[in-house]
């Protein structure tokens, strides 16, 4: 089986609450958050190496980043991944998700036909969920979103999908773009024999021209949805803290909730 | 200057991983409850820890003594007492890798890599340090040594499968004893784990007996040749036991330091956060010294055996610094810390008396120090 | 201010026979969009034996698309996205609104991606600027910061949104609209090579979050299973529903993800919301930050969550909470 994993390094999510935005040029400020593997696609590389145990042949890695994306690839690498793909260039920069979509799939066409395209359900920075559903459109193949468990039976695939307190069940075949969400399975420990292996791993760097893309089809000039400007949300209310002991810090709630218009 | 390959930070970000989500969470339990989780022993056997710096050939990593300090470093930041468990089992690995005959090492390196846990059992009642003065022994009868003995204060004795012990096998012909290495296979009948130890720190792997009685095992169990006890325990303890204590302390020492930032960015007083005050920061500047000395001093000191050359004192100094060091860390961190350095739920508290129950194993500061001046004054 | 042109278009969502409460949502802020130069809106509805357009023109669609097949029985991303794209194309909406539930966001990304067109995601608002160019904006890192999104050329512009996140509108008072039927023929030339074979959902048991008028939110702080338990009796006491975070619902302490407020779960905004033990992190606070009154219980004083509080205690939330159902119990048998 060929099986490819659209993954995407993203600033860590635990550092979050630390992002602002600079008052005077209004641009994200990321104050030196380090940059990991989008937690989910560590799933989906987990999905994609587990299906490549039980039926032999081979995984890649693909991601569209800028080229210090390349420290981060080599988690995947060393999770057991065989080759990566680093598409690469100035141009890409400022890409919506139908853009990244559509350079992905031109790095995945130009490798090879893959049996299975796995990418985990969302980013953790831009949260769209998008970019599985939209991969599939522009590779011309079936998909689906928030996959939560995945079977193969005699050339069939059975899938479960996650929706609002429930599940939906699937059949499909090959070939498909699934995008995963976590509940699939527990990523596995990196092994030190992975991270030796990982060295010597190929590991290729494309840019604009070796997908032989047009500048004015990617990144933000390619993009159908343009940013416009940055705002953090006002959530700050005043606080008036309730002292005292635990009895009339309690007298004093209920006091609020009477006004509040409840307990009357 | 001190540079690390991308493999290796690549492999210490990998263990960091594994760190942070199976060990910190349950630091402060084992820490409180004194057990030995060895279950993770299966774990890092797996992710080829525990034969880090066994070859492939035996099954194991095929790395080196640096990354076995980068590892217990990254254990040791948040359970300098489990890192021990780790460290000990190396002990095993190191002395038949090193020592062990070809048909030994294919017998035993597998197993230690794979999941069997390693222990190396010296000290007596009689002492560890005085090594002659060991008292368990060894005769050789129809092809077969039988082992009696007790040993003592020894790490892994209630979770140690294949055990290293050194016991008296005869006296030379001045009278003086001869010690000899051997190695008891698991399930061997008469080797048991005895009273088990309530350490004070270092607590999170095992510190018990090891009881020998009539223990039997094969003549060809003898590591090296009979009388190359002392050149084997002393040969493992004195570069593999005490690198390895050097990088527990240096884990220390980045815990001490990472919660000292930490709380002091944190905490409030006077109206701003505690960093701003200069006498906090002169401890943080301390604990960062400390830390920096000691990063520099262990891996140096396993760079050196790495390249194979002969380490000793450079070992010894790093062990030296590193837990020294670590119990100054702790107690100046606990004082920044005010009284949250006195309330359980703080780990700086465990730190502390990991620190000083580190000092003791592989050779108190005194007996470094004795290393030391014993390599200045022989040149 | 400039004049907006074309329809605004909503797109229904469905489960055991009943259109979901989104869909109402959706409609309500399309008419918002529409009213200053009266644009049309018009609500599509897909399944089979489906028969919502009434309720829809009642609460202001002035017109429904019906499109009744037995291939729509199920919610199926390709199908679903070919009978879509047929029908904007013949229509030509200048925008599209969508639920950004599980399916509505998998299917707005298909049907954007087949018309070739921008989508923003789970959008928190919309409208329209001064220069009547349509303003999508979007949540991004956990919701710690707000981005405007754009679709200048294309169109139309997709945007998604969450259930919860705008209000159901009033009725009509004089409603009127049309109802049309438009056929699915265009499935005639697609054979699916997917097949949805079941829907599994479970209606959750209890008052659900958004209908409560109290949300108690329990948090990394309740500390434990049986903590929390007397968190449920105080949510039971107050005729309130209980919600939590994301560490609380990782320790396995809740009923379940559809009680997690915040970014990836629901948004609420009860009279009063109390937390408990909640740290007040961005990701958890942007979904209760329309909230009435709120009460933030923690016992570390310099927690963020007090800046995003009316009131705030400082206390272990397993020695308040006895004391605090005693004190609630009481003032409910005085009042009797």
């Amino acid at each position: 089986m060929n099986i490819a994993v659209c993954v995407k390094p993203v600033p860590d999510p635990k550092s979050y609450d630390k992002i602002t935005i600079n008052p005077e040029t209004k641009l994200l400020e990321r104050n030196k958050i380090p940059m990991v593997i989008n937690p989910t696609d560590k799933h989906a590389i987990e999905a994609a190496i587990q299906l490549k145990e039980l039926y032999g042949g081979k995984v890649i890695l693909i991601s569209m980043a800028p080229p210090g994306a390349k420290e981060v690839l080599k988690d995947g690498l060393a999770m057991g991944v065989d080759e990566a793909y680093l598409l690469s260039d100035r141009f890409f920069a400022g890409a919506d998700t139908f853009v990244t979509a559509k350079t992905l799939a031109t790095g995945l066409k130009k490798i090879e036909n893959f049996d299975l395209v796995f990418a985990g359900s969302e980013s953790a920075d831009g949260g769209t969920s998008h970019v599985p559903s939209q991969l599939g459109e522009m590779l011309g193949i079936p998909h689906l979103n928030h996959v939560m468990a995945l079977v193969m039976e005699d050339g069939i695939l059975k899938i479960k999908t996650k929706i609002e307190n429930g599940y939906m069940d699937y059949e499909g075949r090959l070939p498909m773009v699934l995008g995963v969400v976590r509940e699939i399975n527990t990523p596995r420990y990196i092994p030190l024999m992975g991270v030796i292996q990982a060295q010597g791993k190929p590991f290729t760097v494309w840019g604009l021209n070796d997908l032989q893309l047009d500048p004015a089809v990617v990144g933000l000039a390619g993009s159908p949805t343009k940013p416009g400007s940055l705002h953090t949300p006002p959530l700050g209310r005043k606080v008036e803290m309730l002292d005292g002991e635990l009895e009339k810090v309690a007298e004093k709630i209920i006091v609020v909730l009477h006004s509040a218009g409840l307990l009357s | 200057m001190l540079k690390f390959s991308e493999q290796q930070e690549l492999l210490r970000k990998v263990v960091r991983d594994f760190v942070e989500k199976e060990i910190a969470p349950i630091a402060g339990k084992i820490d409180e409850e004194d057990t030995c989780p060895v279950e993770l022993l299966s774990m890092t056997a797996r992710l080829g820890y525990n034969g880090v710096f066994t070859p492939a050939i035996y099954g194991g990593t095929g790395l080196g003594y640096t990354e076995r300090a980068i590892i217990l470093e990254e254990i040791a930041r948040y359970s300098a007492g489990f890192a021990m468990a780790l460290m000990t089992h190396h002990l095993g690995v190191a002395a038949i890798q090193t020592w062990g005959n070809e048909e030994q090492k294919k017998k035993y390196l597998p197993k230690l890599c794979s999941g069997s846990v390693g222990g190396l059992a010296v000290t007596e009642q009689g002492g560890g340090s005085d090594f002659s003065g060991q008292k368990s022994t060894g005769k050789l009868v129809d092809g077969c040594w039988i082992l009696n003995g007790r040993k003592c204060f020894i790490t892994n004795s209630h979770c140690a499968d294949i055990n290293i012990v050194t016991v008296k096998t005869g006296e030379d012909e001045k009278g003086r004893p001869v010690i000899s290495a051997v190695v008891i296979d698991e399930n061997t009948p008469g080797c048991t784990p005895g009273r088990k130890e309530k350490k004070t720190g270092l607590r999170g792997s095992y510190l018990g007996e090891v009881v020998l009685n009539n223990v039997k095992v094969p003549e060809g169990n003898v590591l090296g040749k009979v009388g190359d006890g002392a050149k084997i325990a002393l040969g493992t303890i004195g570069e593999v036991g005490r690198s390895g204590m050097a990088a527990i302390g240096l884990g220390i020492l980045r815990a001490c330091l990472e919660d000292s930032v930490k709380f002091s960015k944190e905490r409030i007083i006077y109206g701003k956060p505690l960093a701003k005050l200069t006498n906090i920061q002169f401890i943080i500047a301390q604990n960062r010294i400390d830390y920096e000395a000691g990063r520099l001093m262990t891996y140096n000191a396993v760079g050196m055996k790495d390249a194979g050359l002969p380490c000793t004192p450079e070992v010894a100094m790093a062990k030296y610094f590193t837990t020294e060091a670590a119990v100054n860390a702790a107690k100046r961190t606990t004082d920044l810390m005010g009284g949250y350095g006195v309330i359980y739920d703080y780990p700086v508290g465990r730190y502390l008396r990991d620190a000083v129950a580190s000092i003791p194993s592989g050779g108190t500061s005194h007996v470094m120090q004795l290393v030391i001046a014993g390599s200045e004054l022989k040149k | 201010m400039e004049k907006q042109h074309g329809e605004v278009w909503i797109i229904t969502e469905q489960a055991k026979g009943r259109l979901n409460e989104v869909s109402f949502e959706l409609l309500g802020k399309a008419r918002e969009l529409a009213a200053k130069d009266g644009l049309p809106v018009s609500a599509v509805v897909m399944g089979s034996g489906i028969d919502f357009g009434n309720e829809l023109i009642a609460y202001g669609a002035d017109r429904v698309f019906l499109i009744d097949d037995p291939r729509l029985a199920l919610y199926q991303n390709d199908n679903y996205a070919v009978v879509l794209e047929n029908l904007i194309r013949k229509y030509s909406p200048a925008i599209v609104l969508f639920s950004a539930s599980y399916c509505g966001s998998e299917l707005s990304a298909t049907v954007a991606a087949k018309l070739e067109t921008g989508l923003a995601a789970h959008c928190v608002d919309l409208y329209f600027n001064e220069q009547a160019e349509f303003v999508q904006v979007v949540p991004a890192f956990g919701g710690r910061v707000l981005g405007d999104i754009l679709c200048p050329h294309t169109r139309p512009q997709i945007a998604s949104v969450k259930p919860g996140m705008f209000k159901k509108p009033e009725k009509e008072s004089e409603p009127h609209g049309v109802i049309m039927e438009e056929s699915a023929a265009v499935l005639d030339h697609y054979e699916s090579p997917l097949k949805a074979l079941r829907v599994v959902q479970e209606q959750p048991v209890g008052l659900p979050l958004e209908e409560a008028e109290i949300v108690l939110a329990g948090g990394w702080g309740v500390g434990s299973a049986e903590v929390w338990q007397s968190l449920e009796e105080l949510g039971r006491e107050l005729n309130g529903a209980v919600g939590c975070t994301r560490p609380a619902l990782d320790e396995g302490w809740t009923k379940g993800e559809h009680t997690l407020i915040g970014v990836s779960g629901k948004t609420v905004r009860p009279k009063v919301y109390i937390g408990f033990g909640v740290s007040g992190a961005t990701h958890h606070v942007v979904g209760m930050k329309d909230s009435g009154v709120v009460i933030n219980i923690n016992n570390n004083p310099e927690e963020t969550v007090f800046q995003v509080s009316d009131y705030g205690v400082v206390a272990d939330v397993k020695d308040l909470l006895p004391v605090l159902l005693k004190k609630i119990r009481k003032a409910k048998e005085d009042r009797q």
